[in-house]
């Protein structure tokens, strides 16, 4: 792992799965930066928005759904699951590891499943070191 | 329509290797429909480009643009400033696009992004199937709708092979029997007499056999 490496995440949610970032409790909250990006629901996260944080400068990118069977547009963490799978083997191809995009399911309002995730990311960072892109 | 597969990045990265400004040219077509080479997927392979040059320390500029239709000269002209500006074009149409673009700008290398790989339907959200060997010849008239020569893996005109089991086809289980669609269809239409009638050896030389084909409509040429 690099030394004094800081990660910067962007943060994918939809508004029904989760609110805000600065109510996390994150284990490393001060050694990451996380922004964030609200959509009304995880199936408009397309994958060109999710290379072009990682092609802006962060290291990692979550998207945070809803759990699946309980989206309020029936498919669309469905739909974003499939994309981040996609994203996630493009990412492996062109060398940048595609642990470095996660997708997380979460009840609304569940800040410990979505510290969890996020943490989980961290984690695979500290391995990774940053964007090898950037 | 026209489907094809982008190719995979390793090649496209191999193809555009030689230049640093490269532009990647959309078609607004058949493979926007097919997820290969519309407007999204020239902006995802762009972004994917520039990520995978400036993790291996390799500069490059890359341009996006679509036009509506790559095979018709017609809708090539819009791209043009965009072509003229840059060392090559990756082009993300279809073979005859491709060959369209570097019909009318000679001077410039057009690279494929795409690999076309047959004429198909859209059967259903994300699944293409091959429907049309493009013969020359069209039969569809007494086959029901329903083309042997494409779907039949052994290209029977007189009948089934007796191979196929519940209705999916012996060469592949995953494809339907052709003669079993074909049948179903024609006693829907009461029109099972068709079958009746001996089809005659095709004559392949109406299809590629035959060498490129070219269509002449007289009455549109002035």
């Amino acid at each position: 792992m690099t030394e004094n490496f800081k990660p910067k995440i962007t943060l994918f949610h939809c508004i029904n799965a989760f609110g805000d970032a600065d109510e996390l409790s994150l284990t490393d909250m001060n050694n990451c930066e996380i922004q964030t990006v609200k959509m009304a629901c995880s199936s408009m996260v397309k994958d060109v928005f999710l290379l072009k944080a990682f092609e802006a400068g962060s290291d990692g990118v979550v998207v945070l759904v809803c759990p699946e069977g309980q989206c309020r547009y029936v498919e669309g963490n469905i739909r974003a699951k499939k994309r981040v799978a996609w994203v996630r083997n493009l990412l492996d191809e062109i060398g940048l590891d595609g642990r470095r995009l996660a997708l997380g399911n979460m009840a609304a309002g569940d800040k410990t499943a979505a510290a969890q995730i996020i943490n989980d990311v961290l984690k695979n960072l500290a391995e990774l070191g940053p964007n090898p892109a950037v | 329509m026209i489907v094809g597969e982008q190719k995979p990045i390793s090649e496209i990265k191999e193809i555009i290797a030689p230049y640093k400004k490269i532009l990647i040219l959309g078609c607004g077509t058949c493979v926007k429909t097919c997820f290969a080479g519309g407007e999204d997927e020239v902006a995802v392979l762009a972004s994917a480009l520039r990520l995978a040059c400036k993790k291996d320390g390799k500069e490059i500029e890359i341009e996006e643009f679509t036009v509506e239709r790559q095979c018709e000269d017609e809708f090539i002209r819009e791209g043009a400033p965009a072509i003229s500006r840059n060392e090559g074009v990756l082009s993300l149409a279809c073979g005859a696009g491709v060959q369209a673009l570097a019909r009318r700008f000679v001077k410039i290398p057009i690279l494929p992004g795409v690999n076309t790989t047959f004429i198909g339907v859209l059967e259903k959200q994300g699944v293409f199937t091959e429907e049309c060997s493009g013969c020359g010849d069209c039969m569809l008239a007494i086959f029901g709708g329903i083309c042997p020569f494409t779907r039949c893996a052994k290209k029977l005109l007189n009948g089934p092979c007796g191979g196929s089991q519940n209705g999916k086809c012996e060469v592949n289980p995953e494809t339907d029997c052709a003669w079993q669609l074909i049948i179903e269809r024609l006693k829907i239409l009461g029109q099972m007499d068709n079958l009746r009638a001996y089809v005659p050896p095709k004559n392949w030389q109406t299809g590629l056999s035959g060498g490129p084909r070219k269509l002449v409509r007289e009455d549109h040429i002035i």
